[in-house]
């Protein structure tokens, strides 16, 4: 069943687009996290469901019902902000009955709610303190039991993890699935963070200057992205993107050269009309390259920076006249992760390999993938 | 931004703050202390230009106590109570609705409206004191509270809806978006987060309202005439009417007439202080 559709929405703030046409269908229990950079339209997209901002046009509609101009207490959502928004004079428990206080239903009625809210939180021995007594993770899991005390249809979440720490933050991460495993409810979800994307959502929406760029399971975006924008976006450290030229083509797959490249072929989309000569975008994710004697090396670099984070090696290499396009330091350096501590250092020049399967290729025109579909699974 | 303290070697500069500060604090209380002192004395010391000097003897309780006896202070007490709460009450109320929706909510006019609210400020009142007082006329209030209590309630609103405005729209702009999203309606937000959140501001408003109102004396007398009526600012100038000499009277009149706004401040100076710093240091 569907639970929340979005028709066609546009934003404009004068001669400004915020959101250029935003389709989106929600199914019931899905939980979908709206990812991009700043600016992207993401917040005003949540604030627009919610009812918070006015659409420009298009159409939204919650459980089937048209709620387009529907005030937000009465579109059966509940918001939980990145601030929190707890009213400092209010108990714990006053806070979180304040929606059903305002709709004036029995007091016994709210008590049940706020409690039921509270042990599904573990909070319900806190119900007497005021949010300043509360530590952050304790705030945030307030500003959640009132979305939960409402029993939304749809729960929405704006960046509610961006004010904790790390450690804090991992934590109700998994709290956050645990919780949506057991309510089941339908949750749009908006962060920067891609780590909170690809844990929690069932489905990503990657949006970019206020267009949707691609919507998928968290694997299928990160093993097949539609386009160089979601490439790069999901993925850290960053996709390497390099400057190639088509120097055949043949059954379907594309020989790349670039100089300082041993010759890659790549296989293609059947959709992608590529010409011998044609310039394309080539993409290999950090950890698709690894290490290798150089006569089978696809290219060799100088390493110019090791970061050793235990469980992994990052280096960035100078491949010579092989430089990045986009790149991590932003430096024309390749950047490589390597999934064990090297013993690779600064200033070593070493081979790195690249398997063909993991290469993606990107239209130079349009800046769609053209390079075949890979596998979400790899083991 | 604030005076840093003197290092403790500067022994001159350390001084001469010292007697600045001391010889400050005279001037400015000077006449407080003249009419306090004025206030003890018997009528004879006055006429007899002990005015300075030790008194010959104490008319302490007998200047308080004539005051309310062989005066009307009473009554004009009464009266400037009866004027003074419901114009606070009244402002109060009128300047938190503008504030809050100036503050809160766009729509076409609002800076336009918040405008006449700050210019009216700028206007000085007494230009309007004869249109004011033909209307009052006209509308058969003139001589009675109600004139003195509407024209308050006027002419403060302007300055305590632009003090009230900047206070809610320094208030967290989610904490708004939440209350609409849990659907609580515009009143209800008002009511239920607005105000027991912009208490300190309320009480400091509060008081500084009471203050004007309450020693107002130009609209006491442009709009009152009769005893039943006249607040104690004007009541203490029929006072010297009366009296033309008992100056130990009308200096007990006037310290009794000190002290609402005083003992008006001291029970909320807390909030005066927490009222006037907040939007300084929350966001």
């Amino acid at each position: 069943m569907t639970s929340l559709e979005l028709r066609q929405i546009q934003k404009n703030y004068g001669s400004y687009h915020a959101l250029r046409g935003i389709d989106l269908s929600v199914e019931q229990g899905e939980f979908i996290v709206t990812v991009g950079p700043s600016g992207c339209g993401k917040s005003t997209l949540l604030k627009i469901i919610a009812g918070l901002e006015t659409v420009s046009t298009g159409k939204i509609l919650i459980n089937g019902r048209d709620v387009t101009t529907t005030e937000p207490g009465e579109r059966g959502i509940a918001m939980v902000f990145q601030s929190y928004a707890l009213y400092p004079h209010m108990t714990v428990a006053e806070n979180m009955g304040f929606g059903l206080r305002m709709a004036h239903r029995p007091k016994a009625e709210i008590d049940a709610a706020v409690l039921r809210a509270a042990k599904i939180l573990r909070i319900a021995d806190q119900l007497d303190k005021r949010p300043k007594q509360l530590s952050g993770g304790q705030r945030q899991r307030v500003a959640i039991g009132r979305a939960i005390t409402r029993s939304p249809d749809v729960f929405l979440f704006d960046e509610p993890l961006s004010n904790l720490d790390a450690a804090l933050r991992t934590q109700m991460r998994v709290e956050l699935s645990d919780l949506h495993a057991r309510l089941g409810a339908t949750m749009v979800y908006v962060t920067h963070d891609q780590t909170e994307a690809m844990t929690m959502a069932s489905r990503i929406v990657v949006l970019n200057r206020g267009s949707v760029e691609q919507v998928g399971a968290p694997l299928e975006l990160y093993r097949n992205p539609a386009n160089l924008f979601v490439a790069g976006f999901l993925g850290a450290p960053r996709m390497n993107f390099f400057e190639v030229t088509v120097a055949a083509v043949s059954g379907g797959a594309a020989t790349l050269s670039a100089a300082g490249l041993s010759p890659l072929t790549v296989e293609l989309t059947e959709a992608a009309s590529v010409q011998v000569g044609d310039r394309v975008t080539m993409g290999i994710r950090p950890e698709s390259i690894s290490l290798a004697a150089e006569e089978t090396a696809s290219f060799a670099g100088r390493v110019r920076l090791v970061e050793r984070l235990g469980r992994e090696t990052i280096l960035y290499a100078d491949a010579g006249p092989l430089q990045c396009v986009s790149s991590e330091s932003g430096s024309g350096n390749v950047t490589v992760q390597i999934g064990h501590a090297s013993a690779v250092a600064a200033d070593a020049t070493v081979g790195f390999k690249v398997e063909p399967r993991d290469v993606y290729l990107f239209s130079s025109v349009d800046e769609r993938t053209i390079s075949a579909r890979k596998s979400t699974i790899t083991d | 931004m604030f005076p840093r303290p003197f290092p403790e070697t500067a022994i001159w500069r350390r001084r001469l703050y010292v007697v600045l500060v001391t010889g400050i604090l005279i001037v400015w209380l000077a006449p407080l202390f003249a009419i306090i002192l004025t206030s003890f004395r018997s009528t004879q010391d006055v006429m007899g230009g002990n005015l300075w000097g030790w008194p010959t003897q104490f008319g302490l309780v007998d200047n308080y106590t004539a005051v309310f006896t062989q005066t009307p202070m009473a009554r004009y007490f009464l009266n400037s109570l009866t004027i003074t709460i419901p114009s606070v009450m009244g402002v109060l109320i009128l300047s938190t609705l503008a504030g809050f929706v100036l503050a809160r909510y766009r729509f076409r006019g609002n800076m336009l409206v918040f405008a006449l609210f700050v210019g009216g400020n700028f206007l000085p009142h007494q230009i309007m004191m004869i249109p004011v007082r033909d209307l009052m006329v006209r509308l058969n209030l003139y001589d009675t509270m109600a004139a003195l209590i509407i024209f308050h309630i006027a002419f403060q609103t302007g300055f305590a809806t632009l003090f009230m405005r900047n206070f809610i729209a320094a208030l967290p702009g989610e904490l708004f978006q939440a209350a609409r999203a849990e659907g609580a309606t515009p009143f209800q937000t008002l009511v239920h987060v607005v105000v027991p959140l912009v208490r300190p501001a309320l009480a400091a408003l509060a008081i500084l309202l009471f203050t004007f109102i309450w020693n107002d004396y130009f609209w006491a007398v442009v709009l009152t005439i009769s005893d039943t009526v006249k607040p104690v600012t004007a009541g203490l100038a029929n006072l010297r009417g009366e009296w033309v000499s008992a100056w130990n009277l009308i200096s007990a009149g006037t310290t009794v007439v000190a002290l609402p706004p005083v003992a008006m401040f001291f029970l909320m100076q807390k909030h005066f202080i927490t009222g006037l710093t907040m939007g300084a240091v929350k966001g």
